[in-house]
Parts: C-alpha cells; structure tokens; sequence
C-alpha cells in the first residue's frame, strides 16, 4: 500500500482504543483528482516498467494486463524532476500526464479542488496527501484563507512528542455541580438532522465521534432509535420546530444544543422541502409525509432573554445531568448575546458563523447576513473577557470549519473548540454540488433519505473516512502545537499573536506541517 | 394667535425644540445593550395603597429580571410623608435627580434648579442607612433627591418671548420648558460626559420614580418606600445581558413629564424610531428601547395632542383583517396615523405599562399595550368592590402575588380578582390595549377600565364582596348541617356534595356558604374517604360555574380555596401518617421523602416555599417522587413555580396531578401518559412538546401552548391566548371551550384526523356573571387560523357562520360530515363530563333548538399549498 507517511500516535481516548486509519478507498469508480495519467492503450507494449518505477502505485497491473492509472495518487507536474518520472521513462512514450479538466470545476471558492481532494485523501488514508493538493486552506481569498500561523523558526531535533500534547477539552467550565465532558479533540459534529442528511451518514458521524472521544449534534429532525447505543456521544437538537424532541430523548444524552439560528440563515428558520419528507422522516418528525417543514425563526416561546433563561430552566429540569449548549448566529451584537447566554445558563456557547450550510441554506442568506466567524470569534472572546466570565464558558465556533487548520485558527482567534458539519460530508465524498435540497436528495447517498440512495454507503465505510480524517486531523494539530512549543491545545486559546493577516505581512509564510522529502 | 387648536400650540412648542443637537452622531445611535427581558407588573387601586404590594410580586418574578436593573414608579402619592401640602402636589414639578456623584449636586442645582425653579421643597430621599445590608446590591444606589418645583415667572416670561409662544396657556409652555430642561440637565450631566454624574429620574406632577441596580423590590427597601403610599405603582425587573452595570440610568422606569413606562420585550427596529424621534427634535439619551418609547409617547400626546386611542394606534397598528373590521371613519383616521408614524412604531415583541398623571382631567391611568403580534407575556385584571383595583402583569402569579399581598393587610381585599383577561394585540375587539383611570369622584378616587376604544370593561355592580367575617363556631355546631353534609360526603366523587350546594349558593349568604364550607373541612378530619370526598366537592366548587346571586364568584372562590387550603394543610406531615394515605410535605420536610407504603396514597405537595426553577424546585422534587414509586399527588400554594410535571419520563400513565394555585409556565411540557388537572388558569408554554396523557385546565391558558407537542388529549374551559398549537404534529386532540387570541394551530402538521392525526376543537363559548354558557361574540377573533397547515383539522362550533375564508392561510371551510362528528364526538362527551358542557343543551342548541351537527360545527381542514410541495426556485 502506498502509503509514504508515518503514522503517529494518536490522541489516547480515556475509553476504547485508539483509532488506526484504515485505508478506505473511494465508492466510486476513478477517483476525481487534479492531474490525469493518460496511458495510450495503443501505444502501450505493457512492459511494465512505470509499474516497477512510480513509488505511488498510480500503475498496477492485474495478471499481465494494466490496470487503469489511478491518478489521484499521481505527484503531478512536481514529478518531472523525479528520476522515476513514468513519462520521462515510457519506452512507448504511451503515458502523458496533465491536469485533469474536471479539477477546474471541481467545488468552489471555500471548498474548492485542492481543498476537496486533500480532505478526500485524507479520509481515505487518514494522512496528509504527499501532492502539491493544498490541504490547509480554501481558494476564498478572505477568512482564515487569508490567516496564517506563524511557526518559530524550526530547531533541529527536540520537537515535542506527540505523545504528550493533548488535545482535549472541557465542556462544562461553570463549575455548577453539573457532571464534566471532556472531548478528546477540539471538535465536536454539528447538526444535521435525520431527513437533511441519511441514517448512515448520521450513524457513520457518531461512530467516527465515538472513536475520537467526542459528540455529535442530532440536528433537529428527532432522536432515531439507531443512535441509542451511542446516548453518550449525542448531543440533542432543540431547534425552533421541536420536530422529534421528546422528553425521553432529551434525558438520553449529556449535553442539550439550542439552536436559535443558523450562521448561513440567520432569521430564516429551517426548511425541508416536500420531497424529502419520506414515510421515514415524517414518523420521525410526526408530520405529514411529502409536506414541507418549517421551523419557524425564532422560538415562539422565546423572545426576549428571560424567555430563554426559562427555556435552559426547563431542558435542566428535565435531564438534571444533561450540560446545555446554546447555538447562536454572529449579528453585530452576538458579543451581548454570548454573555446573555451565559447569564441565562449555558454551559456551552456556540457561535455559527456566516460560512457554513449545505446546498439547503439559500445563497442569498449565506455569508450575506452573519458576520464572518473569524470577527465574531474574537469579539466575543475579548468581551467575555471584560466581562469576567471567559474561564466560565465554553466558546464553540462554528460555521465554515474545514481544515486542521481552521481548527487551529479558529481556537487562536479565542475558541474553545469547534463544531464541523460539512467537513464530515466531504470525508463521505461530498462534492459541494450544492443540491442537497433538490427532488430526492444527493446523489452521492449523503444527504437523503430516499430508500435507494441512502444504499449507495455502507457505515462502515463512512465511519471509517471520517475517522481517518479525525486521525490526519489530530496529527496536524499536534504537530501546529509542537511547532508553537505547546503542550495542549488549551495554551492556543486565544493566542491571536500567533497568527498573521496576508493582507498586512509582506513576507513569505511557510506553514506546512508536512515532513520535508 | 388666538387659535385654541391643541396641535397647533403643541407644535409651536415642539419648534422651540428645533435648537436641539443630537447627542450621538447619527452612526452612533445603537442600543447600549441588547435586553429582552424583563417582568413588569403593575396595578391602580381606588385607595393609595403601600409600596410594600409591589414587593411580593416582584420578588415573584425574579427569574424574569437578573438583579442587574430594577425600579419602580408611583403615581397619585401622598402629601404627608413627602411633607408637602396637597396643591403643592398637585401644581408643582416632582423633579428627582439621580446624583452618581454627590459632589456634583451643587453644580446641578446652580445650573438647572435654582436659576430657572421657585423650590417649593427639597429633600435628600431618605434611604436605609448602609446599602450593603442588602445581599443583592452590588453597587451603591445613587443619593437621590426629591425637588417640588415651579418654573419662575420671570424665566417662564423669557422663555414665551423668546419663542413667540404667545397665546398657548402657560402651564402647556411650562410643561415644555420642564420637559428640556431636564433633557439639557441630562444632556450636561450624563450622556454627554463620559464621566457620568447625575440624571433625572422623573419629572412630572405627582408622579415618582427610584431604580436601582438590583432587583425592583430592593429599591423600594433601600428608599424606604414600604409604607410610602401610592394610588398607581410600577415595578420592572430589567434583565440587561451586560454583565457589569454600575448605575441604575438604563433601568426602566423611564419618564416623559407626566408619564412613566416600563418595557417587556426588545425593538427590532430601534434604530428607526431613534431616527423617527431625531427628525422631530427629539434625542435618546439613555439608548435604550423603553427611552425612546416613552420619548414617542410624549410626542404623540402632549405636542402632537393626540388622544390616547391615537396614541395605542400609533405604537401598535391594526393590521390585517382587523382593519377591515374597523368603522369607515376609524379607518380613514388609523391609515393616517399609520402612514405618518410607522417608522416611530416599535417592531417586534413589546408589552408597555404605563402609569400616568393627568393633570388637565385630574386622572391618574394605568395603561398596558401589547404589540400588534402579541409576542410577550400579558394578563390584565379587575376586582371591583368597596375599593377597586386593576393589574397588568407579564404573569398571572404576579397579580395573584399583589392581590394576596393586599388581601393579607386590607379585607376589602380579596386575593382573586373578578375578571382576568388578555388583551388581543392590534385588533378591531379591544385594540391590544387597557386603561384603568382613577377619576375623583365625591372626594374618592373611582377606577374604570376601558379598552382602546373606550368599551368598559364591568363586573356584575348587584355582587357584593364578602365582608371578611366569619360566622361564630357555637358550642354546639349546627348538627343538621353536619349530618347534611356528612351524608353528602358519602360519595367519595363530591359530586352529591357539589350538586347540593350548587343550586343554593344562589340565596345563600356568605354568611351561609362559609358554615357548609367549614363542615366539610371538618368533616374531612373524619377519615380518608371523607376527605376525598371533601376535595373532591369544593373542587368541583372551585373548577364549575353556577349562579353566585348577589354574591362575587371571585369571593366564594378564595373562600372555597382557603377551605381547600386548611383541608391540605390538616393532612399529617410526611414520615407521621400512620394510618391515612394522603401524606403532606413542604419544603421543610421534602428530605423525609420515602417510599409509598401503599399504591395508593396520596402526595400533598406544599409548593408554596420551593424554588421556581432549579435543582431544587418542587417540578424536580415531584420528579424524585415519582421514582420511588410514588403516583397520585395533589399540589398547591403554587406562586408561578414552573415546570410542573416535566422531568418524569416516558410511561407514567398511572400518574395523576391536582394543581392548586397560581401554576406556572411550562407545565406539562413533554409529559408522556400522565393525568394533570389545573384547577384555576394556566400560564404561559404549557404542554410543550407533549406526548401523550391528559391535561384538564379549569381556566385560561396563556401564550404559545402546546407548541410543537405530538399528542395528548387536552380540555381547556377557557380561552387560550395567542399562538396555541404552533408547529403541532402527530396526533394532539384538544377541546378549547373558549377561543384563541390568534395564530391557532399555525404550522400544524398532525397528520390525517381520521387515522389518528390531530385535531383541535374550539366551541367560542363563554360564561355570563351568573354561570350560564353563552356564544361569545365571534367563535374566533383573529386574522390567523390554522396558517400554513399540511395536516389535522380544526372544528369549530360557528352556527352563525362567522368564520371567513380570509382568516385562514392555506386552510378551507368544508361542511361537517358525519365520520367527522363521530370522530369529535367522544371529546365533546369527554369535555362535557369534566367542565359540565352538554353536548345537547350548550352545544348544539342554537336560538333555543336542537340543531344537526353539521348547522353547528364547521370543519377547517389543510389545502395543499405549492409552497409546501414544490422546490422553491426563488433561492436558487
């Protein structure tokens, strides 16, 4: 197996083992990939050197016949140097390589190619891609595109083991007598409901979290029977629809997320359409199968801070161990509105930035009303600070977390810990086609409930892409904190000295975590 | 300039303001802090009345503030304790300032007192003498003292000269140059300054105003206000999201002259009205919501002259059908107002209460206005009688807090009031708005209450109070009572026992009705079945409407509830029964909690000392209860304690719950089988989110219940306010014997009724004064019914057809068939055994003959709506 990259010890979860990439290859046929090994089957006299020289294993034969190339694996044009360069060396001149048109088209500017096929690579390998694929960014040209970590000039030799840098972090800092969660990494799944998104997919989500010490968000679309055995790694949805919130679900777990808004839809609610509310989804939810479903905007309960005190009052009421997190979107005051919170009760405050949201969340809302997390993030840091009560809440950004890096970024800038929903999507083989919302569903079998799509992925594969992909993330955070010369990702807490804008440093940034060849 | 045209001289008075200049620069005009919150509550009573009953239900209200803003404001005061002679009070300017910095006095009296002011009297506001002797004070109140004040001729004269303002009668000019003369002490002292000195507090005649940082009650004790009487007084708990407030300026109340308000809720729209009042010369200094609104009420009613009807109007639009509804004429006018001051209209959730002084009528008013979508909590009451008083409050609890407070101090007091009732926001009905106004009348105060559009609001005048005497226990107790009674009590349901009483309590006497009341409670003492029987027949009392002759329903009810109340309190404490099965605990003995001994027994909960919310509150305790086994409880000295039969879990369909008292919010949310009666009205969010079981609610139910719930079978005898069965599904069946504010099952998506989907009744009935059932006026008020459904149905009993298309949005008006009545069917005959409603005689009797079903009931179902179905291609 090509798999050049070691493999580094991982965080140590108080329970279970830790996780071990699995190599788990694409569902479907010929990866999508930046550049294009083209082999002419009629120039070819299957001599079989470019299987002896590619050290990646693009070419591989299959008795005395060649196999396709798998391209994706492909160093690129960087590979002209290299004294195996397939190219270079075909006796038949049959192999040509160049960059695959689909890559052009592939995602957008947050998501785009690069960033698309390094998170594919990871999960797939749960390492960092060796191609010149860029992983630790997106092509938005604003946001934490624009951020970089500034790394101290690397010292030869002592370099901090993984081993004894930790990644975990405590949920319930108010020190009310509430039980404690730690997560293992500083990152939990955010929601995505039953009928957005499929069982498996859900189930492939709580799954990697398990591995990981760490939980995920139902959404708000009910509590399915199937994530029973995983109560412990749930955190249950209470969005303004109430869809599928029944009290013995809200005594399952151990932390109650209230969402008020969305980052990508702030004031707009939720909104499944028709065709999506399956026989499944609306016994889930109680309703009407094939009619659309509105969460309203806001609660109609809640209008006003002490409708929302009593709101938390109540979720404590009925699960008296259950730690309350409150999802909020980033208006210009969601400095008032954390600290609101925290008087009101919350253990845990999340603050959804404008990036986020699937295809469902309307263009028009996205990143056109919140404010970018990376604002909001340090203003309420700085606020809950003035205030007194920033070692008292936990600050969880969210909206917009693709990378290792935005992890880290985003702790920099004043996070606790981060909530990621799309990056899981992507791990499953998301292509941000953006249809997620239309007729039955995607195509990909990710985010719908139609029958026969929902086939299209197993959870064992799901579980373990996303897994991989929290392992390549853990060791990337480890290795930015090594770097830094700090020892948990609790020291990274708003060090924003740590981080540079492009737009005000005019000197090359090199912050590849990537071991040097 | 010899025009006696109102608006004409009130606008001339608002051009001198035209020399004013912005405080903030127009980019910086945003709100200090954001703030939803807040309780409210306040009351007008005939007689002048103890600062102290405002403590109660402020106290009671504490988890709707967070001790970081509190104060009141009183109307209608009392020469004597301020040491002034009445026409002082009445003529002279009651200016209070605020001193943050006590040195700064002399300035502000060297500039904006003494100069411009005759001082009639000036005192320091006495205060307690440490403030730190009050647990919950984090900063030191403000000195505050008290000016009674008289603009000095001379400068009057200066002021008219100067601004031409020849012809507009003096005491209209004085009241303007008061008015800027506090806005430019402000303008000096604190908003401009970063350095924050000294503000004013009010400055109207009669009128008063302290806040605090803390909670409301704790204004009233550090400025010794307890015994300090007052015709009008309004408390606000403030809940700013600010952590760290050092001065109480940006608490509520907030004055303009003659009027002080206090604000629930937050403006959306902030921004605009700040814009609307800066056009018109008119600056917000404290940047907070209830600043400007009162600052637009000043507006509107002193210089643009508008009447009060105007003014709600003005505040709170009629929309939608409602407008249609209107007379021609009111039309015309309102689309005037509307177009001219929309932008000065506050959006978004908003309740005001609003005491005044009016002068020029002599009238002191409290006033309540909700916005036009009726997005915050509001309940209004009346109690009639020797002495009268009306309440408006965020809570029913509050009010019953303030009535029991007075009750326990003045008998002519009783702890229930005569009428309590919701205004509907914005409508055509009642304009969202009521005003008790305290007039003289023969050297009293006389309370009348009115709607926005004048319609009284009466209770029945031939009932009288009870006298609070209690007929003398002989040495030899009536012995045929006794055997009367105690043969009555044979029957274990009380039904005997209530049907005998019933027809009598007509010519009763109080006198009467106590005797019988006190042999049951003593016959309760008797043993355990005579004591179910007992609670059983005076809740039956309690719960069923007859005719109460010349007496008030709200009397006999506190007498049965007291009666109620002794029979709870002779139940023997827990741990100490040894033969009964009902067992009492309270707070004090909730750690003696153990194991029922017996499936059968009884819990009778004590709620009265526990916790509104909280680890410890009862809602957790009975939580606890049922876990060891236990099922069968009855509760009551509720003060709005919230959450009642949450936590339990799913199963518990042998549980039965009998709440007493003043319940609160919440309740029943998510319950999954159990049984809940709630004898009297019910608060706000009940039934949440509710799975399965029955709720029975003897009353009114308040705003958003049984939002998203998924089932259950619920009967409410009243009404319910706005926006009940929001975003339902699965399979609710609810009986609503009154009506709905509006937004009745919006949302709903309870599938198909007749496999087992959801379904909600409401019969538009009411009861007269004397217990009878009569239609109300239309079976359902609003603009909005049944708005974006995919799924249930609505019955609704409309023999007249009153029910339009235009109230629905995405429903339609089908006749009623038969599978339809049989489905309803057994829910009437279920509604009819618990409130006594017959199906028969109430219900399907129209004009005095039995009508078919299907000439009574009408029968709302969903369409199928493209904007359900179809791929919203506008996103894309």
């Amino acid at each position: 197996m090509a798999n050049p990259k070691k493999v580094i010890a991982l965080p140590t979860t108080p329970q279970g083992q830790p996780w071990e990439p699995v190599h788990t290859p694409a569902r479907f046929r010929n990866p999508l990939s930046k550049y294009r090994v083209y082999r002419s089957e009629s120039k070819c006299i299957k001599c079989g050197k470019c299987v002896e020289l590619c050290p990646y294993g693009v070419f591989t034969k299959a008795g005395k016949y060649l196999r396709k190339p798998k391209s994706y694996l492909c160093l690129g044009f960087e590979c002209q140097k290299k004294p195996f360069y397939c190219v270079a060396n075909c006796p038949a001149q049959a192999l040509r390589v160049h960059q695959h048109p689909v890559y052009n088209t592939l995602g957008d500017c947050r998501w785009n190619g690069d960033l698309l096929l390094s998170t594919w690579w990871q999960a797939e390998w749960g390492n960092l891609p060796y191609t010149d694929v860029e992983y630790r960014t997106g092509g938005s040209g604003g946001g934490f595109d624009r951020l970089r970590f500034l790394f101290p000039p690397r010292r030869g030799g002592a370099k901090i083991d993984h081993r004894d840098i930790s990644l975990g972090v405590d949920l319930n800092r108010r020190g009310d007598g509430r039980p404690q969660i730690r997560v293992g990494v500083p990152w939990y799944g955010g929601g995505m409901s039953f009928g957005s998104v499929s069982i498996n997919t859900i189930i492939s989500r709580v799954q990697a979290a398990k591995n990981f010490n760490t939980l995920v968000s139902t959404g708000e679309g009910g509590y399915p029977e199937e994530l029973y055995p995983y109560d412990d790694h749930m955190v249950t949805q209470v969005a303004t629809g109430l869809f599928g919130v029944r009290e013995d679900t809200l005594q399952r777990v151990r932390m109650i997320e209230f969402k008020y808004a969305q980052g990508a839809k702030p004031g707009l609610g939720g909104h499944l359409l028709g065709d999506k509310v399956t026989p499944a989804v609306a016994r889930m939810r109680e309703s009407v199968t094939g009619s659309a479903l509105f969460s309203p905007f806001p609660f109609h309960s809640v209008y006003s801070v002490e409708d929302h005190k009593k709101h938390i009052d109540w979720m404590k009421e009925i699960n008296p161990r259950a730690l309350i997190s409150v999802k909020v979107s980033t208006p210009t005051d969601v400095d008032m509105v954390a600290v609101g919170s925290y008087y009101a009760g919350a253990h845990v405050v999340q603050l959804d930035g404008s990036y986020g949201g699937t295809g469902a969340a309307p263009d028009i809302a996205k990143k056109n009303i919140a404010m970018p997390i990376e604002y909001a993030i340090p203003k309420v840091h700085q606020f809950l600070k003035a205030e007194g009560i920033r070692e008292e809440v936990t600050l969880v950004a969210s909206g917009g977390i693709r990378s290792a890096f935005d992890v880290a970024k985003a702790i920099a800038l004043g996070a606790d810990l981060v909530q990621i929903g799309t990056a899981d999507l992507v791990a499953l083989e998301c292509l941000r086609c953006h249809n997620c919302e239309s007729g039955r569903g995607c195509a990909r079998g990710i985010a719908t409930t139609d029958p026969e799509l929902v086939d299209l992925m197993t959870i064992s594969y799901g579980a373990a892409r996303i897994s991989n992909l929290y392992y390549a993330w853990s060791w990337q955070l480890k290795e930015i904190l090594g770097l830094l010369g700090l020892r948990s990702i609790r020291e990274l807490v708003g060090r924003t000295d740590l981080l540079i804008h492009l737009d005000y440093f005019d000197k090359a940034v090199d912050d590849d975590v990537r071991e040097r060849a | 300039m010899k025009s006696s045209n109102h608006n004409h001289h009130g606008l001339r008075l608002w051009e001198t303001r035209k020399e004013f200049q912005p405080i903030y620069p127009y980019d910086r005009v945003i709100k200090g802090e954001d703030e939803g919150g807040c309780g409210v509550t306040g009351f007008a009573a005939s007689v002048p009345v103890a600062g102290r009953h405002i403590f109660q239900p402020s106290i009671q209200m504490h988890n709707r503030g967070n001790g970081k803003g509190g104060g009141i404001a009183a109307v209608g005061l009392d020469p004597e304790t301020l040491g002034v002679s009445q026409e002082i009070l009445d003529q002279d300017y009651l200016i209070q300032i605020a001193y943050l910095d006590s040195e700064a006095r002399a300035q502000v009296e060297a500039q904006f007192i003494t100069p411009v002011f005759k001082v009639e009297h000036a005192q320091s506001i006495p205060t307690m003498d440490n403030w730190r002797d009050l647990k919950g004070l984090e900063v030191c109140p403000p000195e505050v003292w008290r000016y009674f004040v008289r603009v000095k001729t001379e400068v009057l004269q200066h002021f008219i000269q100067a601004n031409k303002l020849y012809g507009i009668p003096a005491r209209k000019v004085e009241d303007e140059f008061v008015s800027q003369n506090c806005y430019r002490l402000n303008e000096t002292f604190y908003a401009s300054l970063g350095e924050k000195k000294a503000f004013v507090l009010s400055q109207g005649r009669n009128i008063m105003i302290l806040k605090i940082v803390g909670y409301a009650e704790e204004a009233a004790l550090y400025y010794q206000l307890l015994d300090f009487k007052a015709h009008i007084w309004i408390a606000h708990q403030r809940y700013p999201t600010r952590g760290r407030v050092w001065h109480p300026g940006g608490a509520h109340p907030f004055a303009a002259l003659n009027v002080a308000l206090v604000h629930n809720g937050d403006f959306a729209n902030y921004f605009a009205v700040s814009e609307y009042l800066s056009q018109r010369h008119f600056y917000p200094q404290f940047l907070t919501d209830t600043e400007v609104a009162v600052l637009t009420f000043d507006l509107w009613n002193r210089l643009y002259g508008y009447p009060l009807e105007y003014v709600i109007e003005s505040m709170a639009p009629t929309t939608e059908r409602d407008f249609d509804l209107l007379s021609l004429e009111r039309q015309r006018v309102y689309r005037q107002l509307q177009s001219a001051n929309i932008h000065g209209s506050p959006d978004g959730p908003w309740f005001f209460i609003i005491a005044r002084n009016d002068p020029d009528a002599q009238k002191f008013e409290l006033i309540g206005i909700t916005d036009t979508s009726m997005l915050r909590p509001q309940v209004f009451a009346l109690q009639d009688g020797e002495v009268q008083i009306g309440l408006i409050c965020s809570e029913k609890q509050a009010i019953d807090a303030t009535l029991a407070s007075l009750a326990a101090e003045d008998p002519r007091f009783c702890p229930v009031a005569d009428l309590y009732w919701n205004a509907r926001g914005g409508s055509a009905t009642d304009g969202g708005s009521f005003i008790f106004s305290l007039e003289p009348h023969n050297g009293q105060r006389v309370l009348t209450c009115k709607d926005k559009f004048g319609t009284p609001k009466v209770v029945p005048w031939y009932q009288r109070p009870w006298d609070g005497t209690v007929p003398e226990i002989g040495e030899e107790p009536d012995e045929e009572l006794t055997r009367q009674v105690a043969a009555l009590l044979e029957d274990v349901s009380g039904q005997e026992f209530f049907q005998w009483v019933k027809p009598r309590v007509l010519k009763w006497s109080y006198a009467s009705f106590v005797d019988v009341l006190q042999t049951a409670v003593a016959q309760a003492r008797k043993g355990d079945n005579l004591k179910a029987a007992a609670i059983n027949g005076l809740t039956l009392l309690l719960d069923r409407r007859y005719d109460p002759g010349d007496k008030k329903r709200s009397h006999l009810l506190r007498l049965i509830m007291d009666a109620l109340t002794s029979i709870f309190q002779d139940t023997p404490k827990i741990g100490k029964a040894k033969k009964s099965r009902f067992h009492r605990v309270d707070w004090d003995t909730r750690d003696k909690l153990a194991h029922p001994t017996q499936a059968d027994q009884v819990l009778v909960l004590d709620a009265a000392a526990f916790p509104p919310e909280g680890d410890d509150c009862d809602a957790r305790f009975l939580c606890r209860a049922f876990e060891l086994g236990w099922r069968q409880f009855i509760t009551y000295g509720y003060k709005g304690q919230r959450f009642l039969g949450c936590g339990f879990g799913l199963n518990t369909d042998e549980v039965r719950i009998d709440a007493y008292g003043s319940t609160g919010d919440y309740l029943a949310s998510g319950i999954d089988g159990m049984t809940i009666q709630i004898h009297g009205n019910a608060q706000d969010q009940l039934g949440q989110i509710m799975k399965r079981g029955k709720l029975v609610i003897h009353g009114d139910v308040g705003q958003t219940f049984m939002y998203g719930a998924k089932g259950g079978e619920v009967y409410v005898l009243g009404n319910a306010a706005g926006r009940p069965l929001i975003n339902a599904v699965g399979r609710p069946r609810v009986v609503i014997n009154g009506t709905a504010l509006d937004f009745l099952a919006e949302s709903f998506m309870a599938g198909d009724p007749f496999k087992g989907g959801g379904l909600v009744i409401v019969n538009g009935l009411e009861y007269d004064a004397r217990g009878r059932i009569r239609p109300q006026a239309t079976p359902y008020p609003g603009s909005n019914l049944f708005s974006l459904a995919s799924g249930g149905a609505i019955y609704v009993r409309d023999p007249y057809n009153q029910l339009v298309d235009e109230q629905l949005n995405g429903g339609e008006l089908v006749p009623l068939t038969d599978a339809d009545w049989e489905l309803i069917l057994p829910y009437l005959q279920e509604n009819e055994k618990l409130f006594d409603i017959d199906i028969e005689k109430d219900l399907l009797t129209v004009d005095g003959d039995i009508r078919p079903p299907a000439e009574v009931y009408r029968k709302v179902r969903p369409v199928k709506l493209a904007i359900l179905t179809k791929v919203e291609d506008s996103w894309e």
